[in-house]
């Protein structure tokens, strides 16, 4: 199969903004150079830039050619170094398809495979049609399942799992709080604040300038906010969640029209997550990760891309019962003892702040009120409360289920067969309060951030058991797994029949 | 429970050497360049390095301990934060013996086992005579395959 015809006038507008952008340098440089003759030159070497380019992304698209056959998919590529890859469909985690606003009016789309290796796109098709892309999307779905090609007309079950409403999309925008861009916009704007302050008259300033500040500061927030809320907005539009067979498939994006298939057996975790506000309210999120590099999941995204932004804390509950079915979890939460460790480190944490403050204040011999902080000595006993509070694991059947945070609560569910290795430290603290943190590790993306499931400040004989309880229950999941994923049809019923338990389950965080 | 090479303590303490060695120097440079120190501070920053170094090594040699169970390697190390380890042999993705330069000199070497986890290249034994290392890679290897990791993802 090729490319669509089309790639190659989208790739030559595409690069030719940097030739033209060159052209421009070399056009000012050449008549520095060679004077009234530079002119003709630099237009000369400019048409033959894009001649250049032209024949290039034609080649490309004579060179590329791909093929999807019953175990791999094959790509040939390449104009000046060639490359023949064979990709086993097994292999493949994601299939994702992008399309922006010019991409959608010529009816073109990227099409990205990831695999589990590496930490980049494992292959890219660089335009093939919106339909062809839907259908090699669906293709793979089809081959990995091992359905022959004559029951496409039945096709596989098709549910829809999830679909945020326009009112759901209004309060994620209106949720979506870019904690960077106050940052950012402090850092710009506070260096202007002494050239403001030397034009005010010396007189009215006070008074003045903290209006000003207190203006800015209100003004910093409803950028930040509104910014938030367009990019959420502009992710997130029309986002919806399919069970198709075994895979997931979603949608999302207004400018940007994301459209991906997760397997559901190369799911990795489910991640809860609510802060306060959210809580108060009985929202939550959904995060679904895959052992693929997620290409969403870098900056301005929000997050891994099959992620539900926001809904009713009992739908997501259902939905991620739906993908994996872990029942309701009661968590055990950490000793009480731990809540004194907690209170104390805040306390510290407080009194540094004073100990600052203080220093600040004899060095710049000015009277700020050092001993402000001291008030929040006061706050650190219910912090510590808090904290221990929304802290917890619970191992279930099939799953380990931790919690951890306040302001931003995180809920993973791991299933056991899923879980790498099992990891207990216990700093010095932690062993004066004979507690410990299991970790477990499992090839999840985002782990790579450093938000790992997590029982946290567990009793030292809890950590023990719990360390070997981990090990023991990762080798008689995977035995058992891998008992019936010898048996095709015995594992859609397995799925199946999970999948109709999962719903009626009562979930209470 | 197997301890490491009492050598492995060398090891360490020659690393502690030569990161000792670098900050003297930079103190020396620093004393030459930009500020003038006293003059016991060159000595003072190598002894106290050293000694720390020396010091965190026994420690850590105190601390070491692995062992190779039925079904999973164990392992559990650190001297502020203890850590314990356990990688079920299902997870087995490869293992390396490598042998770093300092090691080559004293006649050790290290085995290193990898997992698709996130922190699967942490799992590093140090301080095993090279004979040992590979006789500790073929083993793991042969337990990994006995475990069969046909999906390791």
């Amino acid at each position: 199969m090729k490319l669509s015809p089309l790639s190659v006038p989208y790739r030559v507008v595409e690069r030719g903004a940097s030739v033209v952008f060159t052209a421009a340098i070399l056009f000012s440089g050449a008549s520095a150079a060679f004077g009234p003759a530079g002119g003709p030159i630099a237009v000369a070497l400019v048409g033959l830039g894009l001649l250049g380019l032209v024949a290039y992304e034609v080649t490309y698209y004579r060179r590329f050619a791909y093929a999807l056959d019953e175990e791999t998919l094959d790509i040939r590529s390449g104009v000046i170094s060639r490359r023949n890859r064979e990709i086993p469909l097994r292999r493949v985690q994601n299939v994702d398809i992008s399309r922006n606003v010019v991409q959608r009016a010529l009816g073109i789309a990227v099409v990205d495979f990831e695999t589990a290796g590496g930490s980049e796109t494992e292959a890219s098709l660089r335009f093939v049609a919106f339909e062809e892309a839907k259908r090699l999307q669906g293709e793979i779905g089809r081959l990995k399942r091992g359905e022959a090609a004559d029951d496409e007309g039945a096709g596989p079950a098709t549910t829809e799992l999830f679909a945020l409403a326009p009112r759901e999309l209004a309060l994620v925008g209106a949720l979506s709080f870019d904690a960077r861009v106050p940052g950012l916009l402090i850092l710009l704007l506070s260096g202007s604040v002494p050239a403001l302050s030397s034009l005010l008259p010396a007189g009215s300033g006070r008074l003045l300038l903290a209006a000003g500040v207190v203006a800015l500061a209100l003004g910093v927030v409803l950028v930040a906010w509104a910014a938030g809320a367009v990019v959420a907005v502009l992710n997130y539009y029309d986002f919806r969640l399919t069970r198709v067979g075994d895979e997931l498939q979603y949608e999302r994006g207004l400018l940007r029209r994301y459209d991906g298939s997760i397997p559901l057996d190369k799911v990795q975790t489910l991640t809860v997550t609510d802060n306060p506000l959210k809580r108060a309210f009985g929202y939550a999120a959904l995060r679904i990760e895959t052992a693929g590099y997620a290409p969403g999941s870098g900056l301005g995204e929000g997050g891994s891309e099959a992620a539900v932004p926001l809904a009713t804390r009992d739908r997501v509950f259902d939905l991620a019962n739906h993908i994996e079915t872990f029942g309701s979890p009661a968590f055990e939460r950490p000793p009480r003892r731990v809540r004194s460790r907690y209170a104390i480190r805040y306390l510290i944490a407080a009194g540094v702040l004073v100990g600052l403050l203080y220093g600040a204040d004899l060095l710049v011999a000015r009277s700020i009120p050092w001993y402000g902080p001291a008030a929040l000595a006061l706050l650190a006993p219910v912090a510590a409360h808090l904290k221990w509070k929304h802290r917890g694991y619970w191992l279930g059947e099939d799953h380990l289920v931790t919690r951890n945070g306040v302001l931003r609560r995180r809920i993973k569910v791991v299933p056991y067969y899923r879980v790498q290795t099992v990891i207990d430290t216990r700093t010095v603290f932690q062993r004066r309060w004979g507690v410990a943190t299991v970790t477990a590790d499992t090839a999840g993306s985002l782990s790579l951030t450093g938000h790992d499931a997590a029982a946290v400040d567990v009793d030292a004989a809890t950590a023990e058991r719990l360390r070997t309880t981990l090990d023991t229950r990762l080798r008689t999941a995977l035995a058992t797994r891998r008992g019936w994923v010898d048996d095709a049809d015995d594992a859609d019923e397995n799925l199946g029949s999970d999948a109709g338990a999962g719903t009626e389950d009562e979930t209470d965080p | 429970m197997n301890r490491l090479h009492p050598r492995v303590r060398v090891v360490w303490a020659a690393q502690a050497a030569v990161a000792a060695a670098v900050l003297t120097t930079i103190t020396v440079a620093v004393d030459r360049l930009a500020v003038d120190l006293p003059g016991w501070a060159p000595p003072a920053v190598l002894v106290v390095v050293l000694g720390v170094g020396v010091s965190l090594a026994l420690a850590r040699y105190r601390v070491w301990r692995y062992e190779v169970r039925d079904d999973a390697l164990y392992l559990e190390r650190g001297i502020f934060t203890r850590v314990r380890t356990v990688v079920p042999f299902v997870r087995l993705q490869h293992v390396d013996s490598s042998r770093g330069p300092v090691e080559r000199l004293l006649g050790l070497a290290s085995a290193v086992v990898y997992t698709a986890g996130s922190r699967g290249a942490d799992v590093r034994i140090p301080g095993l005579t090279p004979a040992g290392a590979d006789d500790l890679r073929e083993r793991l290897k042969r337990l990994a395959i006995r475990a069969e990791g046909e999906d390791a993802v």
